[in-house]
């Protein structure tokens, strides 16, 4: 076990976005929270790393490495991102700003991280040929790039210091299905090299049907329904994860994959 | 009976790079094509080109036995009240100072003097849009909202209503599910399929979801930097003589 | 309910408040004007020159013997007049004159937006002081001059309103549809200017009042004896010690009207937005 959340309940107000969740994420496993748009899994992924807003507040327990990550300090929390855990989002041009190239986004983050300058240059080439991208990249600017390269970028940005555990929120919905499943492959080949455990929060069914380990699906800030792949995907208890499963178009051959396995 | 056919069309943006490379497409009545593709891979130019919304660079799109480059002022009339759309972001699709009843009755008043229904019926502008909003299972009382007060996936409703509310023959879909939620996706997709049943026109579905084309089309186009790589009847889909990139495609859904 | 949108409802309440009260006072005013006015506004009486307020006189006299309150309320009729006037005029000529360079761009666009930078780079008091020096003082010269300024406020907005609408896909989809330039100006474009122009007119409603007023003021507006409110200021500074009274009144009636513009401006804002109702 990684990361286990424990009766983690948001709440703006007097209004409850994410209810009471609880939910563990083991080491290097695909862990994927479903539900659409105001389900409250995106209030859920942010309080984990404490980038709640103001207005929102977050109860209960993260707990990472022995500690609840909730009542780390602001210094300790800022460590911890990046290192520990890290992140990608469904807006990938608002993750780079337009006035500093990758590199120097890339260097900017190694240096608040105190690594030595001079490992830098290198673990950004690495870092982003591990992505697909070749070196020329580095000296660009986000708005040279395409969707799908620029969230390639945002990849080896998240895992340049080899997190223990990368959220994903919404990271392919901007793309295409096309791009989007490139880098969902590259995701996996990734996340099989360095060992890290994702948190893939999406409301798209078929994507977690091929790569995830084990689902949640989320309605109206509360769990429904939870398990491994091969529970929820073939015996599926909640008429409102069936619904989920229904309403994601396949190709035929899919349908006969899934049954055969 | 061929409803609308295109042929070696072309268009660019920047000098050298052809956004629509010599596409030739036809579709028949009552027949839904999907136009599949990546983003950029210029199936939303040539949907523009369709519409006029752009001007193409060379090649001609026929209706009617007659290109409508050489229509005259009757003729293109009488396109645009046949050719209607949808378009991705249903919020950007509908004006959001006028209600909901203003949007719908928009294509009917402009062209109520050369239509003949044969579905709807036109006795009161209050009726006919309760007509419509029924057609795409929507509650009444939704006419006289502003667009902000409703979901994406009812707004989405809305402007399929109003693009079959003159009962055209060919509607221009692009991408009509992807920016709603997946619960949304589905509904709409049904909705479509059900209304072409009963109003039988044909459809362009413009989308990167091959299963989504796959679920409502019964012919599917693949596009791929600005080319047209493989036009192949749904059943089809598995035989292998796919092009590669179709085989791709397949794949990943 | 947070307290911060409790308070801003009360204010708003509060603004609903003074609004209906001060229209009610002008109202009536204005009905006296029209049924009871018993005076001449230009009917001199040096021998009863600035005199206390009486039965006959509410508000006294002036210097030369004028009976204050009837100028008073016909300055209320010339200095509201007069700005209505430069305003619809200002709107007239602005609102057209934005739909086109807004929808039609190119050529006349690009000269439209020079003449309007030109007129930008100087604020709107010192290009009307220029203008009715140049033309000579007089109120046909003065609203001259504040057309002239203001109607580049109202092509402006109406021009930028234009470019961001017509970029939006329900344009589109009426121009696919055929309907005309006229029709999706009328149908589509106006209903997302009207709401602007209103309250912008507003807003400017109250500082035209003040331009004329204080124009009149340095001598540049309205002549003596017009009853003009800036210029009864202008005309009673010399007494400015012993009958303050005579400032007081019409700078007060300048505050009220001002003021009652500015929250209708508000009001008419938060009226157009129709999005208000929404909360997150």
């Amino acid at each position: 076990m990684i990361l286990a959340i424990e009766d983690l309940t948001v709440s703006h107000g007097e209004k409850i976005i994410v209810d009471k969740v609880s939910l563990t994420i083991d080491k290097g496993e695909w862990f994927a929270l479903v539900g659409q748009s105001g389900s409250g899994k995106t209030m859920l992924s942010q309080a984990v790393g404490q980038l709640l807003g103001p207005n929102l507040k977050a109860s209960g327990r993260v707990m990472y490495e022995g500690d609840n990550v909730l009542e780390h300090p602001k210094e300790k929390m800022n460590q911890l991102r990046g290192k520990a855990i890290s992140y990608i989002f469904q807006d990938y041009h608002g993750s780079f700003t337009p006035f500093l190239t990758i590199q120097q986004h890339m260097e900017e983050y190694l240096q608040t991280h105190s690594v030595q300058k001079a490992q830098r240059k290198e673990m950004i080439r690495e870092a982003l040929e591990s992505v697909g991208l070749d070196a020329s990249f580095a000296k660009r600017y986000s708005f040279q790039l395409s969707g799908g390269q620029l969230q390639r970028a945002s990849i080896a940005l998240a895992l340049l210091l080899e997190p223990d555990i990368l959220i994903a929120d919404e990271a392919t919905t901007a793309l295409d299905s096309v791009s989007a499943h490139r880098i969902l492959s590259l995701l996996q080949e990734l996340q099989q090299k360095t060992g890290c455990a994702i948190l893939f929060i999406t409301h798209d069914w078929r994507h977690v049907v091929r790569y995830s380990d084990k689902i949640a699906v989320m309605k109206d800030g509360k769990i429904i329904e939870s398990g491994t792949k091969q529970k929820l995907v073939h015996q599926p208890e909640h008429a409102y994860t069936k619904q989920l499963i229904q309403a994601a178009p396949t190709l035929p051959m899919r349908v006969m994959e899934v049954s055969k396995s | 009976m061929t409803v609308i056919e295109i042929h070696n069309l072309k268009k660019s943006y920047n000098p050298g790079k052809l956004a629509v490379n010599d596409v030739s497409l036809s579709i028949q009545k009552g027949e839904s094509l999907g136009l599949v593709g990546e983003s950029g891979c210029g199936k939303s130019t040539l949907a523009h080109c369709l519409l006029g919304v752009e001007k193409m660079d060379a090649g001609s799109i026929v209706y009617n036995e007659e290109p409508i480059a050489h229509a005259n002022r009757k003729q293109l009339r009488n396109y645009r009240r046949n050719v209607q759309t949808v378009f991705q972001n249903p919020t950007a699709s509908l004006n959001p100072k006028l209600k909901i009843r203003d949007s719908l009755l928009d294509p009917y008043l402009q062209f109520k003097d050369d239509l003949q229904l044969k579905h709807f019926h036109f006795t009161s502008k209050q009726d006919f849009v309760q007509q419509l909003l029924e057609t795409v299972e929507l509650p009444k009382g939704l006419a006289d909202r502003y667009p902000h007060e409703l979901s994406g996936g009812q707004k989405q409703r809305v402007t399929i209503a109003r693009a079959i509310s003159i009962e055209p023959k060919l509607i221009v879909l692009d991408e009509p599910t992807a920016s709603l939620d997946v619960l949304s996706q589905g509904a709409i997709l049904e909705l479509l399929g059900s209304l072409q049943q009963t109003l039988g026109m044909s459809y362009l579905f413009i989308s990167h979801d091959l299963a989504a084309v796959y679920q409502l089309c019964q012919r599917i186009a693949v596009m791929k930097d600005g080319e047209l790589l493989d036009v192949f009847r749904k059943e089809e889909i598995y035989d292998s003589n796919r092009h590669d990139y179709t085989k791709e495609l397949i794949d990943i859904f | 309910m947070s307290v911060l949108a409790l308070s801003q409802k009360r204010i708003k309440k509060a603004k609903v408040w003074l609004i209906s009260i001060i229209l009610l006072i002008v109202l009536a005013a204005v009905a006296y004007t029209f049924l009871y006015l018993k005076h001449d506004a230009n009917m001199t009486d040096v021998g009863n020159r600035l005199a206390s307020p009486t039965q006959a006189h509410p508000l006294g006299t002036d210097h030369l013997g004028r009976d204050v309150l009837t100028r008073l309320l016909l300055g209320f009729r010339l200095t509201v007049g007069y700005s209505l006037i430069a305003l619809a005029a200002a709107v007239i000529i602005g609102v057209p004159f934005g739909l086109i360079a807004g929808l039609r761009g190119g050529w006349i666009d690009r000269l439209f937006m020079r003449i309007a930078d030109g007129f930008l780079a100087f604020p709107d008091t010192v290009i009307a002081i220029v203008l009715s020096g140049l033309l000579g003082p007089g109120i046909g010269n003065l609203l001259f001059a504040i057309v002239l300024v203001k109607w580049v406020n109202y092509a402006r907005m109406v021009r930028s309103t234009v470019l961001t609408e017509v970029r939006k896909d329900y344009v589109t989809i009426a121009r696919i549809n055929g309907l005309s330039t006229f029709t999706i100006m009328r149908k589509h474009l106006l209903p997302h200017i009207i709401g602007n122009v209103l309250v912008l007119a507003s807003l400017d409603f109250g500082k035209i009042i003040l331009l004329i007023s204080s124009l009149s003021y340095i001598g540049l507006g309205a002549q003596p004896p017009t009853p003009e409110w800036g210029a009864m200021l202008n005309e009673s500074r010399p007494y400015f010690q012993a009958n303050p009274e005579m400032m007081v009144y019409p700078g007060l009636a300048i505050v009220a009207v001002v003021l009652v513009a500015n929250v209708l401006g508000d009001y008419l804002r938060d009226k157009f937005d129709v999005k208000k109702e929404v909360q997150p």
